[in-house]
């Protein structure tokens, strides 16, 4: 276990810049994910870390010990790919036993100890001796993971874990994730495009956009203040109404005036996330409000995700399940002004 | 199916396939009839049926000379052709080599240029620098013209091989000689079992190369049956040809029980 930091980190591919001077500290312990779409730098990141790929600028320290120049062979650290990368020409055992044999780490014995824990740890006991091809792709993901732990290195690395599993399994592999991270406080670093996966494993998500760090600290706080427009929209799936602040009073353009927090006067952005809206026939006390009409209606499991419009600004409403509205239908937009945020 | 292909073209389509193996097929049965005729000479159809030209061949110090020495000459062939083409697929694909669509062409281009042209260039080639013809000059000629089959194969292989195995290797502590011992080598296996029967077999089959470069006095199997047709034509001709097919088709057995023909055919 290690506390790892990057300062100044870069990486150009030619004239395209995939990581551009990033600066961060991860505490030892860390379940740590690097958000962001595709293309933001996180997966040139992870692969900086590795050491799969040489930085252009910028110093990476692990424990703190300077790694930057070191190759990935002699790094030390776990990793596992989105692909898995099992050896397909070796049993489940083979491929644990692969980098402690590499490692040169204890006798035979001592190797077989240390697989069947690692299987254990997985629940994967029994299945030593198939081969990755007679397995279900959740338990190639398993024998992946334990291969990448069995080791104890000092930080794991997982790359997209979980987005080759189905809807189910995957919400099974996270809670499996969760508590193995519990069990053996690992520094580990998840890349991810899954907002919902990043908030619920990590204990800290670093959002990235375009090479750089957009914003980054834990979950619950990056979630209610997000920093900016893209945070907003991407890790909470806000709507964003540019609005014109006066004193405490907000006038949306060609939908009426609603009460904010105290704010700075001027043009700002008021975002708006969708569980925090409602569509009703009255206001309650001290809730602010917006005529609306209702464009459409669509279920999705829990509740209704409405699209309504308020003036010209269209809007993402998450509905109880009951809601007695139909497309066309006009209501009132509600919502409590200290749910609402300004950038 | 909906705008499936009509009747009358399915129809035709399964006719010209079997009018194309009947192409590939008759040649091969001929030969095979023949070998078994108790006739004095090489006539189709056979006359009578016996398998003295079978024990004719194995009692002919020619034949099993030629037999041995084709049999040595591919082995070497195919070892040589093996170690060099893997390594030369491996670093094409592997490696950011500079060129390496240039050289991937440059390794293929024993295939398209006429062998004829091949045996005389390196029989000037070899007079000049190793002493003229022998078995070491034919070896090398013959490794010209099979490299590229092995090439072709292993880089194909490797090419569709997932890369990340290799990168989750050296995140494990492999360093590069054990990678390639322990990811790369396995990953290339299927193609460089089917590089290696072609090898063997382009070898054992091939007479233009082997016409210039062999020793004088020696013969190679190929070789041997040609002379053989020109000068006294009889069945035994046919008998070795037939062995000949045999022993392909049991390579294609071997091959097939060791990685599958479906992961060689791409």
């Amino acid at each position: 276990m290690a506390e790892l930091r990057v300062d100044g980190l870069s990486k150009r591919f030619g004239a395209a810049v995939a990581l551009d001077g990033v600066d961060l500290a991860i505490r030892d312990g860390a379940f740590v994910a690097l958000l962001g779409p595709s293309g933001c730098g996180k997966t040139t990141f992870l692969r900086l870390l590795a050491g799969l790929e040489a930085p252009s600028a910028g110093t990476i320290r692990i424990g703190g010990v300077d790694v930057t120049r070191l190759p990935p062979e002699r790094r030390g650290l776990g990793m596992m790919f989105q692909s898995y990368a099992l050896f397909p020409h070796m049993t489940v055992a083979g491929n644990l036993r692969f980098p402690l044999r590499m490692r040169a780490l204890g006798d035979r014995a001592a190797q077989e100890a240390k697989v069947r824990e690692a299987l254990r740890l997985v629940r994967l006991e029994g299945l030593e001796e198939r081969h990755p091809r007679q397995l279900s792709g959740g338990q190639q993901q398993r024998v992946a993971l334990a291969r990448a732990l069995v080791a104890d290195p000092p930080v794991l690395l997982l790359d997209e874990p979980l987005s080759n599993l189905d809807a189910q399994l995957r919400k099974d592999m996270q809670v499996e994730l969760m508590e193995l991270h519990r069990k053996i406080g690992l520094t580990t670093i998840l890349v991810t495009h899954d907002q919902d996966e990043a908030l619920s494993l990590a204990d800290f998500v670093v959002l990235m956009r375009a090479g750089r760090i957009e914003q980054a600290g834990p979950p619950r706080e990056i979630y209610a203040r997000p920093a900016t427009a893209f945070a907003a929209r991407f890790l909470g799936a806000a709507n964003l109404v540019p609005v014109v602040v006066r004193g405490d009073l907000a006038e949306v353009e060609g939908a009426g005036h609603v009460p904010v927090e105290a704010a700075q006067d001027g043009p700002r952005q008021l975002v708006l996330r969708q569980e925090d809206l409602a569509l009703r026939d009255a206001t309650r006390a001290g809730e602010a409000s917006l005529p609306a009409r209702v464009v459409a209606i669509a279920f999705h499991g829990p509740g209704l995700r409405v699209v309504v419009e308020a003036g010209p600004h269209r809007l993402d409403v998450l509905a109880p399940p009951d809601l007695a509205l139909r497309p066309g239908d006009a209501a009132l937009l509600c919502w409590q002004p200290g749910k609402a945020l300004l950038l | 199916m909906v705008g499936g292909t009509p009747p009358v073209a399915r129809v035709l389509a399964a006719a010209l396939c079997v009018v194309v193996a009947l192409f590939m097929l008759v040649p091969l049965a001929v030969v095979v009839a023949s070998s078994f005729s108790a006739s004095e000479f090489l006539v189709f159809p056979p006359r009578g049926w016996s398998l003295r030209w079978y024990a004719e061949i194995f009692s002919s110090r020619a034949y099993v000379d030629a037999a041995w020495f084709s049999l040595r000459l591919a082995t070497v062939v195919t070892l040589l052709s093996v170690a060099l083409g893997a390594a030369a697929a491996i670093a094409i694909t592997r490696h950011a080599v500079p060129g390496s669509e240039a050289l991937t062409g440059f390794f293929l281009s024993p295939l398209v240029v006429p062998t004829i042209l091949l045996g005389v260039g390196l029989l000037m080639a070899s007079s000049r620098l190793a002493g003229g013809p022998g078995f070491w000059t034919l070896v090398a000629g013959h490794v010209v013209v099979t490299l590229p089959y092995v090439v072709r194969t292993v880089a194909a292989v490797l090419a569709r091989a997932d890369r990340s195995v290799e990168e989750a290797a050296r995140t494990m502590g492999a360093p590069w000689w054990r990678r390639y011992w322990h990811v790369v080598l396995p990953q290339a296996r299927p193609g460089i079992a089917a590089g290696a029967f072609f090898a063997f077999n382009v070898s054992f089959d091939e007479a233009v190369v082997a016409l210039f470069l062999r020793a004088p006095g020696t013969e190679t199997l190929p070789l041997l049956i040609y002379s053989k047709l020109e000068f006294s034509p009889d069945p035994s001709v046919a008998a070795a040809a037939t062995l000949m097919i045999l022993m392909t088709a049991l390579l294609m057995v071997a091959l097939d029980r060791a990685i599958g023909l479906e992961k060689v055919a791409a």
